[in-house]
């Protein structure tokens, strides 16, 4: 059973008088453990896919399971409790709140959960995304690499099955957007099936499939499948 | 960590506009505390120096209005007056316990007026069981001698056995007793024997008011209605006076409570506005805690924890800066009713202080409803995407 199925997906925005098509049909299946970048050009539609990946958007027509579980059509509250339990996020503009300290915001979305606020847990996920020495310290005290690990390790904090990156290295350098790709590869290696939307082809290719995203669909002449 | 340790940290943010938010809350339940706790307290000490009075009606000549004989209370002086027949009559009336006749003038000394009240000390003393005399009272046939109120005492400096220039005619009086502290208006008086206080200003038979006291409360009426009949006594019962006093100071209210509603108003527009401009400013990071799992309600729960922890630190610190400024409240609010009881106003009622923090904060849930609502209902993507409006 794939990890993600979309089926047919469509989604059509309103835009004043104007209907804009995001995504045409989009068929595609992640299977468990995988590792998918997904590039296109700008306005392709990749940012759209990942939002209805990542249940924080519904399609317009077409069908979506997510660890077996159908979730087109469903309400607002059951989609929260998806978003909370099966899939992490990672946001290009990190999204730390600055008041909290690395090992709070990385605890944040234990607050959302019912699960405990278990800080032997939060240490963990510090010590994978190699963050222990700044557990203490706030966002505006961190680089921009090690503000985005940050945000890696609050999307992982509630054990997710799927990470969902968008432009996840969009801000930062080459040196620092490698490193950050090297803790995807580590999650990889631990499971993780994760989705990383990028505009850098050399990193996109380090995952093990790369999918293009082009006018709303999957353009199957651009698959790229590392051996 | 939980929602309200994150809701105080996001109000760490911006720190100088949430205690000046947390400044506007104080502020309008400061007024609002100390103008209801002044309204409580005024009826409060009115009523209880009409209680201490003694007595149950006043008679006072005819074509004295209420607002007179208010003043009569505190030592007013009127140019009517009744006469001992008068006041023999009212002995006579039917149902009067006590008849007790008072002659009031004024003498100015140092520049001050000081009250002078001439009293029949056996009709009067039995009015006033709180009265506890320091050296001892005169009785009614002496001349010369006085009884002074403490407060008096101890601003001119006298006690017992002291001899002071006295009257028109500057006559040597003794100082036979002081009064304990009452409390009361009769703390800044002097008493004098009524006859001898009617020979020094040249009143004789004249007599200021008369104060009455039933043998039953439910005789009042009835007492109230035979002394109408004299044809120079107009009769005044306390109740009719508590509520000139109030209707006097009715206007006084009024203004003082228009100035809690803009008090409130200004607060609550500080409030909803401060929740908007944070609410704006954290729509993308709204949507970013929803992406990782926050429900709707989380997000209004997390706002308004944010509006009750600016609003009822709000109430807190207005409510002892109004204890803490009473006296200055007091000053003031003496200052623009036109009859003020004595004792404190202001003072520490749990209900009201209760009562107070509940209006703070319900007032805080009230503004930060409808951002909080309105950030609940964002979809993820609206707010990813900041789309606040």
């Amino acid at each position: 059973m794939s990890m993600i199925e979309a089926t047919g997906i469509c989604k059509t925005y309103r835009r004043g008088s104007e209907d804009v098509c995001a995504l045409r049909g989009v068929d595609l299946a992640i299977e468990p453990g995988e590792f998918v970048s997904i590039v296109g050009p700008s306005g392709a539609g990749k940012t759209a896919l990942m939002n209805i990946l990542g249940c924080l958007d519904t399609p317009t027509s077409g069908t979506l399971t997510i660890d077996g579980v159908q979730v087109t059509g469903k309400k607002e509250a059951e989609l929260v409790k998806i978003r909370r339990d099966h899939v992490g996020f990672v946001f290009q503009q990190f999204f730390l709140i600055p008041t909290l300290t690395v090992e709070e915001n990385i605890g944040l979305p234990l607050i959302f959960s019912a699960k405990p606020y278990d800080t032997s847990k939060i240490n963990a996920i510090l010590s994978r995304v190699g963050l222990s020495h700044r557990a203490g310290h706030l966002p505006s005290e961190l680089s921009g690499g090690e503000m985005q690990r940050v945000a890696i390790g609050r999307a992982l904090v509630n054990n997710p099955r799927i990470l969902l990156a968008d432009e996840p290295t969009g801000n930062l350098d080459s040196v620092t957007a490698n490193g950050i790709y090297t803790v995807f590869e580590e999650l990889h290696r631990q499971g993780l099936t994760l989705i990383v939307v990028t505009h850098n082809m050399e990193l996109a290719k380090r995952a093990g499939r790369v999918i293009t995203i082009r006018d709303g669909c999957v353009d199957r002449a651009c698959g790229h499948q590392l051996p | 960590m939980n929602l309200l340790s994150l809701a105080i940290k996001n109000l760490q943010r911006r720190k100088t506009r949430t205690l000046l938010t947390i400044a506007g809350v104080a502020i309008a339940v400061a007024i609002l505390f100390a103008l209801l706790s002044f309204s409580a307290g005024y009826e409060r000490q009115l009523n209880s120096e009409m209680e201490n009075l003694g007595f149950n009606l006043l008679a006072v000549p005819k074509g004295c209005p209420y607002e007179a004989t208010t003043l009569i209370l505190h030592g007013g002086v009127i140019p009517k007056y009744l006469t001992n027949d008068d006041l023999a009559r009212t002995r006579v009336t039917p149902g009067v316990a006590v008849a007790a006749p008072m002659l009031l003038q004024q003498v100015i000394k140092d520049g001050a007026p000081h009250i002078v009240y001439g009293i029949d000390p056996d009709a009067m003393i039995p009015l006033k069981p709180a009265w506890k005399v320091n050296g001892r009272f005169f009785n009614a046939s002496e001349t010369n001698v006085m009884v002074i109120g403490s407060t008096l005492a101890e601003k001119e400096n006298l006690k017992p056995g002291s001899v002071i220039p006295f009257g028109p005619a500057q006559e040597a009086y003794t100082i036979v007793g002081v009064l304990n502290p009452t409390a009361s208006e009769d703390d800044n008086f002097h008493f004098l024997p009524l006859a001898d206080a009617q020979r020094l200003f040249k009143k004789e038979g004249l007599i200021t008011a008369i104060a009455v006291k039933a043998e039953d409360v439910k005789d009042i009426p009835a007492i109230a209605a035979e002394l109408e009949k004299v044809p120079d006594i107009q009769v005044v019962t306390m109740a009719q006076v508590t509520g000139t006093i109030m209707n006097l100071v009715g206007s006084a209210r009024t203004l003082l409570f228009s100035v809690i509603v803009i008090a409130i108003v200004i607060s609550a527009a500080g409030i909803t506005n401060t929740l908007l401009m944070s609410v704006n400013e954290r729509t993308r990071e709204i949507g970013m805690m929803k992406a990782i799992g926050a429900s709707g309600s989380h997000i209004a729960l997390l706002l308004l924890a944010e509006t009750v922890i600016i609003t009822a630190l709000g109430g807190i610190l207005g409510i002892a800066a109004a204890l803490a400024g009473s006296g200055i409240i007091e000053a003031f609010v003496r200052g623009i009713v036109p009859y003020a009881p004595p004792g404190s106003f202001v003072s520490f009622d749990p209900v009201l202080v209760a009562g107070c923090l509940a209006f703070s904060v319900g007032l805080g849930l009230l503004c930060g409803l409808y951002p909080a609502l309105k950030s609940a209902r964002l979809s993820p993507m609206e707010a990813i995407r900041g789309e606040w409006e």
